[in-house]
């Protein structure tokens, strides 16, 4: 402040300021005491900092007279850059159509690109919003490429083994019923053990979360989050302490969670404390487990720890699991929460920032040739005196109105856009509730704008100048033709937007390829005629396997006396990305070799009906059938036509023999029926196979499949009056057609083909109007040339041909680089594509016929222009 | 004309200094129309009034380094023949403008 006040005053006001400054400040004190006295001072020295700034500036910039000396200097050229703002806001004002595209399409790639900046800051970069994130790991288990969650046994082997972490956890993500009042909802929750929550760094807003104490007191203590609190209870802080019906059974809330939760607390309703049974064998694997490094033991360590553990657990439990070379291992919980989501964003950041550089590009062409028709005013300034400085100034002072503007338009479109991302994204994006436009965000808002600035303006006044001091006043501007650095400036940027929009439009037809062919992939049941719907009976109610059979086969028989459905069944996973068991095997005519991974697969448990339902079709064997499900039968499973394909090619798998989880002491798993093939790891992924085996009676999640005689999702209410009669404290929930479910698996996918899809178009467009505009001008500054041409017997063909290839050898060039671009880039996109090579020759070639035809469409018009000039006019108006 | 007219706050810092007389220099007319207006009045504001004021010719300073009461350096300020003649017209308009109208504002 000091500083300042030093520049802007002389040094005798500057002495009389201060020393009247304090001699006010010691007069307020005595009358009102030293913190007003003391604020009022400070707020004088920054009022009048603020004041003399903005004084010096109107005064310069109205010309009005003062005394010389240092008053003048540096507020001179402060007054200076005013008048020139003030100069090239009302010259813009003259050409509204050039400076609303400018601020447009800048301003619009400015806020794309901030938004999805603020995004990637978020989703990828900014440490989970835990405390001491960086020392919280995942402990997964790793065989090879894959990792695994983990199971009860190894849970409890490392809580009580492992030194390297100060508190370890572990959670299990399940659905629950909750009844509150009269409303029966299905909510997602976890299971998790007493240190979860301090773990994490996570506190209570009411009550208190877990201890050990709830432990051991039958797993009924409940803790809500804000959101549910809020939502289902109106945040009635009474609400801790009482009791609702979970799952049939009464729990107790103990506390409600803070809002200020992370990721892994996103979209779940209650925590319910952890009361699994002492295992009997090493699986199943479905814990996450946490554990928070100590503050002097090193990751290393603890992964040394890890795999001495796993030695240790292996001879314990080899009976049931025979993969030795599966260790355990500290993994990032970062990474696994944030998925594959991060490439995507990347990609998508990377589309927006190269729309940005285009209409960065765009706007300069544009200004270069403004600043050529305003050579005249220009070179008038320069011979009055101006210097190249002073020229360049006033040309600068137009792109920092422009980019003002643009800033503005982006400001409002990065609000938006972050809205949108928050409101669309919630389903697909990890962490999006994080994302905020703030602090660093419009930072790089700042940055990208001065970017831009430097993008858009250095060039045209450079040119501008260089022209406007060579030219003289002579001429009437008619007959003047662009110099030759103004020329190619405008060339080489056209040039640059093919070249940086070619990659774009290549990224954009790979990823339409991709879609097109994940939307052919055939799932293996009719999309159209079965609908589903998940139900869960809860323990209370249905405690023996004899109660939750009789529920299900009057459920089984209510629906099908329902008029318009066809067949019903039921399974407990629904394609096309819903297994519920990924299960290892060993063949009895395969077998692994020792020290190998087994092989896996997912496992659907379904009742014999279901096949009918599905439309699954018998190829070979038989199908499961009611006494398969009886718990004296042999086990037997029916698998699809992919697995037999994987393990047995053209041989016959039925009466083949396996053992399940590799259990080496179970008996032996018989083959009975092959299948049609149906997916359920996702569409994208390649058909290993799948196996079916009767589902248990006791089984109480379940999923309803029904074939419909009409469209199925007209049954859909059906389900919910079905359920209700049967028992009015169930819910269903999670009804979907097979349509349904494939539509929301390719979710993804398709807002990443409309996003750059959209992108792509917008780099083509803004670069064929740039080269569009490069012609037009050609033509209009050449309209006399091109006269003459005519009228001493020049084709118009000849003059035709001429526009385009001269326009064209300018996009030739730039998409020449693009393609190089491309092919360097688009391997960066391999996993989001499905089924197409990044460098797929026929999208390249395809892409890069499509973006010529169209710039030359582009040069066509100002060529046939060029072709209609008439001789003997411009000749007589010369 | 607009841009000769007296902004309000100029118009003050003059009757302030006229009041003063010939010791009127910024920390006294700061209190002074503290004083009249019963609002906080920053004294950076007053510094820069004085300055246009300057600008404008109604006002003259001087640099006292030395100044007899305390030893501290102040810019002393001295209305213009300009601005009393400005300040008489100020004044005789406004009082035209006002004349027979204090019933009807008083009335409410």
């Amino acid at each position: 402040m000091r500083r300042l006040l030093k520049w802007l005053l002389p040094e005798d006001d500057r002495r009389a300021f201060e020393s009247e400054q304090s001699e006010l400040y010691d007069a307020r004190r005595a009358r009102e005491g030293d913190g007003p006295a003391a604020r009022g001072r400070r707020a004088d020295r920054r009022g009048l900092v603020m004041r003399l700034v903005v004084d010096r500036v109107k005064r310069s910039a109205s010309g009005a007279a003062r005394d010389g000396g240092q008053r003048v200097g540096a507020t001179d050229r402060l007054g200076q850059i005013w008048r020139d703002l003030r100069h090239s806001t009302r010259s813009l004002a003259r050409t509204p159509g050039l400076a609303t595209t400018i601020v447009l399409t800048v301003g619009l790639g400015l806020g794309a690109t901030t938004a999805m900046v603020s995004v990637i800051q978020a989703v990828v970069v900014s440490p989970l919003p835990y405390r001491v994130a960086d020392r919280i790991v995942l402990v997964r288990t790793q065989h090879g490429d894959n990792l695994y969650n983990l199971s009860v046994v190894d849970y409890r082997a490392i809580e009580a083994q492992q030194t390297g972490f100060d508190e370890v956890a572990a959670a299990q993500l399940i659905s629950v019923t909750a009844t509150v009042g009269d409303a029966v909802e299905r909510q997602r929750a976890r299971v998790v053990t007493s240190r979860y929550f301090s773990l994490l760094g996570l506190t209570p807003v009411a009550g208190r979360l877990f201890d050990r104490s709830d432990e051991h007191a039958g797993g009924r203590a409940v803790v809500l989050t804000s959101a549910y609190w809020r939502t289902r209870f109106g945040g009635d802080p009474k609400v801790v302490g009482s009791s609702f019906t979970i799952d049939g059974a009464p729990h107790t809330v103990v506390g409600v969670l803070g809002p200020a939760s992370g990721p892994l607390e996103h979209d779940i309703a209650l925590f319910e404390i952890e009361d699994w049974p002492t295992p009997t064998r090493k699986g199943p694997f479905f814990l996450l487990v946490l554990g928070r490094l100590h503050p002097t033991a090193s990751r290393a360590a603890a992964a040394a720890e890890l795999q001495a553990i796993s030695r240790r657990l292996f001879p314990i439990w080899q009976s049931s699991y025979q993969d030795e070379q599966a260790t355990l291992v500290p993994a990032d919980l970062k990474s696994r929460i944030v998925g594959t989501t991060g490439e995507p964003l990347w990609l998508v950041a990377a589309g927006v920032a190269g729309v940005l550089l285009i209409a960065c590009a765009n706007a300069a062409s544009l200004l270069v040739a403004r600043a050529l028709q305003r050579r005249q005013e220009l070179a008038v300034r320069a011979a009055l005196g101006a210097s190249r400085g002073r020229i360049i100034g006033v040309l600068l002072s137009e792109s920092v109105v422009l980019v003002g503007g643009a800033a503005a338009v982006a400001l409002a479109v990065a609000v938006g856009a972050v809205r949108a991302v928050t409101l669309f994204g919630a389903s697909y994006i990890p962490r999006v509730n994080e994302v905020r436009l703030a602090g660093p965000a419009l930072w790089w808002l700042a940055g990208l704008a001065t970017l831009s600035f430097l993008l858009i303006g250095v060039l045209p006044a450079v040119a501008a100048s260089r022209t406007a001091r060579g030219a003289g006043l002579h001429g009437g501007g008619r007959t003047m033709t662009e110099g030759p650095a103004g020329k190619r400036a405008r060339r080489v940027l056209v040039a640059a937007e093919f070249a940086v929009a070619t990659p774009l439009v290549i990224a954009a037809g790979l990823i339409m390829g991709s879609l097109t062919r994940l939307l052919h992939v055939d799932v293996g049941i009719d999309p159209t005629h079965v609908i589903t719907a998940s139900l869960s009976l809860p323990a209370a109610q249905y405690a023996t396997p004899a109660a939750a059979h009789a529920f299900w086969d009057r459920a089984r028989a209510a629906f099908l006396s329902e008029p318009g459905v066809a067949a019903f069944g039921y399974a407990d996973s629904r394609p096309p990305v819903d297994a519920d068991d990924i299960n290892n095997f060993d063949l009895e005519d395969r077998p692994t070799a020792p020290g190998e991974q087994q092989p896996l697969c997912p496992w659907i448990a379904v009742t014999p009906e279901f096949f009918g339902a599905a439309g699954v079709v018998l190829e070979r064997g038989r199908l499961l059938d009611e006494r398969d499900a009886t718990a004296s039968a042999p086990p037997v499973v029916v698998a699809d036509r992919a697995w037999a394909r994987r393990f047995f090619e053209t041989e016959d798998v039925v009466g083949r023999r396996l053992h399940e989880g590799g259990c080496a002491t179970c008996p032996w798993t018989t083959v009975v029926g092959v299948v049609s093939t149906v997916k359920y790891v996702g569409l994208d992924k390649p058909d290993e196979g799948t196996i079916y085996l009767p589902i248990g009676d006791g089984q109480r999640d379940r999923f309803l499949v029904v074939r419909t005689a009409g469209p199925a999702s007209t049954i859909a209410p059906t389900f919910r009056a079905v359920v209700h009669r049967l028992d009015p404290n169930l819910a269903v929930s999670r009804i979907a057609t097979i349509d349904d479910l494939v539509t929301s698996s390719t979710e993804v996918p398709r807002y990443l083909t409309v996003l750059i899809g959209a992108f792509g178009l917008a780099a083509l467009i803004l670069s064929v109007v740039g080269v569009y505009g490069v012609m037009a001008h050609f033509v209009a500054r050449h309209t006399r040339d091109i006269g003459i041409r005519m009228a001493l017997g020049g084709e118009p063909s000849r003059i035709r041909r001429m526009v385009v290839l001269s326009g064209l050898r300018v996009v030739l060039a730039g998409v020449a680089v693009g393609i190089v671009g491309a092919g360097l880039l688009t391997h960066l996109m391999t996993s989001v594509l499905f089924g197409i090579a990044p460098t797929d020759p026929a999208t390249f070639i395809g892409v890069s016929a499509v973006m010529i035809l169209v710039a030359a469409v582009g040069c066509a018009l100002p060529a046939r222009r060029a072709a209609n000039v008439e001789p003997a006019v411009i000749l007589r108006d010369a | 004309m607009a841009r000769d007219a007296l902004q309000p706050f100029e118009l003050q810092v003059l009757v302030a200094a006229l009041r003063i007389g010939d010791d009127a220099y910024s920390v006294p007319i700061v209190i002074e129309l503290e004083k009249y207006t019963a609002r906080r009045v920053s004294q950076a504001a007053v510094f820069i009034a004085v300055q246009r004021l300057e600008a404008r010719g109604l006002v003259t300073t001087r640099l006292d380094d030395r100044a007899t009461d305390t030893g501290r350096t102040r810019r002393y300020v001295r209305l213009t023949p300009a601005a009393k003649k400005l300040l008489r017209e100020t004044r005789d308009l406004q009082a035209r403008l006002w004349r027979g109208l204090d019933r009807l504002i008083d009335r409410g």
